[in-house]
């Protein structure tokens, strides 16, 4: 992924940008919706919005809950969870 | 000429009108009243001074104040649905200790209550989150309908997997919903370990779920490279699932 996980994904870079946008309530939502209707179409901006939002909520779940990885996937993302600073994430609980 | 497809997709507007008519009933735990009052401290969170220090203080603990609060609802029962919805990404299972007890009258917040809340919290957030996201208002607040909960228990419950105990498929037996989609089989649920997260509030799952897979994919659908199912494809889908997992400090 040479360090950037938008690349070689089409308008990765566009969809990253609505997704920040849309977690952050940001006053550039708008243009960020509307840069993804322009590359994508009006169904794409609903379901990239649609899936944003469903994984606003269900990362709630899991860190409310306590889930734990399952083993097979904490194995196969282990060399890159480390090298994205995913796993840094675990010492910041309290 | 060709037609417009209808937009957004009517699978997803159903599930979620479907999801936001459920936070206003009565569920197994809270009334109708104190889950829709849940829905409008979850929205009223964001705007907490109290959360905000705390979101960027290295312990959040140790940050003494209370919250901005829209509701009656109890101190724990507060101080679950600012956290999940401000600072998820930092909760530990000694926060989680701290909030729970045997009787939510002498101010605890119990196992089930606690499941429960969740489930509305990340609803909420989720139908907000997209209502914002396609530059659509608000819903109102859902209508709260009359009657108590039941407080059930499902038989078969064991602890271990998360902080609070969990049914697993094996272990669900009728008349308690069926969660997993077992029937008439193969399951549809359950093969992961997020699947069993709100189980041991089996309305609670099986309403976040019923919402949450016209929103994303269903576990078919995500192993099954040979077709599309959305507008984007299954590699910008899990771009953006990995993106908003990691702005969110998700580590699942």
């Amino acid at each position: 992924m040479n360090g950037n996980p938008t690349s070689g994904i089409q308008a990765g870079g566009i969809l990253s940008a609505f997704a920040e946008a849309i977690l952050a309530n940001a006053d550039n939502l708008a243009q960020a919706r509307s840069a993804v209707v322009v590359a994508l179409g009006e169904a794409a901006m609903i379901d990239a919005a649609a899936v944003v939002a469903g994984f606003n909520g269900i990362t709630r779940i899991a860190d409310a809950t306590g889930i734990p990885l399952e083993p097979a996937k904490a194995e196969e993302t282990q060399s890159w969870r480390g090298a994205l600073g995913i796993d840094a994430f675990d010492n910041l609980k309290s | 000429m060709t037609t417009r497809p209808e937009l957004p997709r009517s699978e997803l507007l159903a599930a979620q009108a479907t999801a936001w008519a459920w936070l206003g009933t009565p569920g197994i735990w809270w009334t109708g009243a104190e889950r829709t009052a849940i829905v409008a401290e979850t929205r009223h969170a964001a705007f907490c001074a109290h959360c905000r220090t705390r979101k960027h203080a290295a312990i959040p603990a140790a940050v003494l104040g209370t919250h901005d609060t829209t509701s009656t609802l109890p101190a724990p029962a507060l101080e679950a649905i600012h956290r999940i919805r401000t600072d998820s990404g930092r909760l530990g299972e000694t926060w989680y200790r701290r909030l729970i007890g045997p009787d939510l009258d002498q101010a605890d917040l119990t196992e089930g209550h606690y499941v429960e809340l969740v489930a509305i919290v990340a609803i909420t957030v989720a139908i907000d989150s997209f209502r914002a996201g396609i530059g659509q208002a608000p819903l109102d607040l859902p209508l709260s309908m009359p009657g108590l909960p039941t407080r059930i228990t499902p038989p078969g419950t064991k602890p271990g997997l998360a902080w609070m105990p969990v049914l697993f498929p094996d272990d669900w037996t009728p008349p308690t919903p069926d969660l997993y989609r077992r029937l008439p089989g193969p399951p549809e649920r359950g093969r992961g370990h997020i699947h069993h997260a709100l189980s041991l509030v089996p309305e609670a799952m099986i309403a976040w779920w019923d919402l949450f897979e016209p929103m994303y994919l269903r576990s078919s659908e995500m192993r099954d490279f040979t077709q599309e199912f959305r507008a984007i494809s299954h590699a910008q889908i899990e771009m953006l699932a990995a993106r908003t997992a990691a702005l969110n400090q998700c580590i699942y």
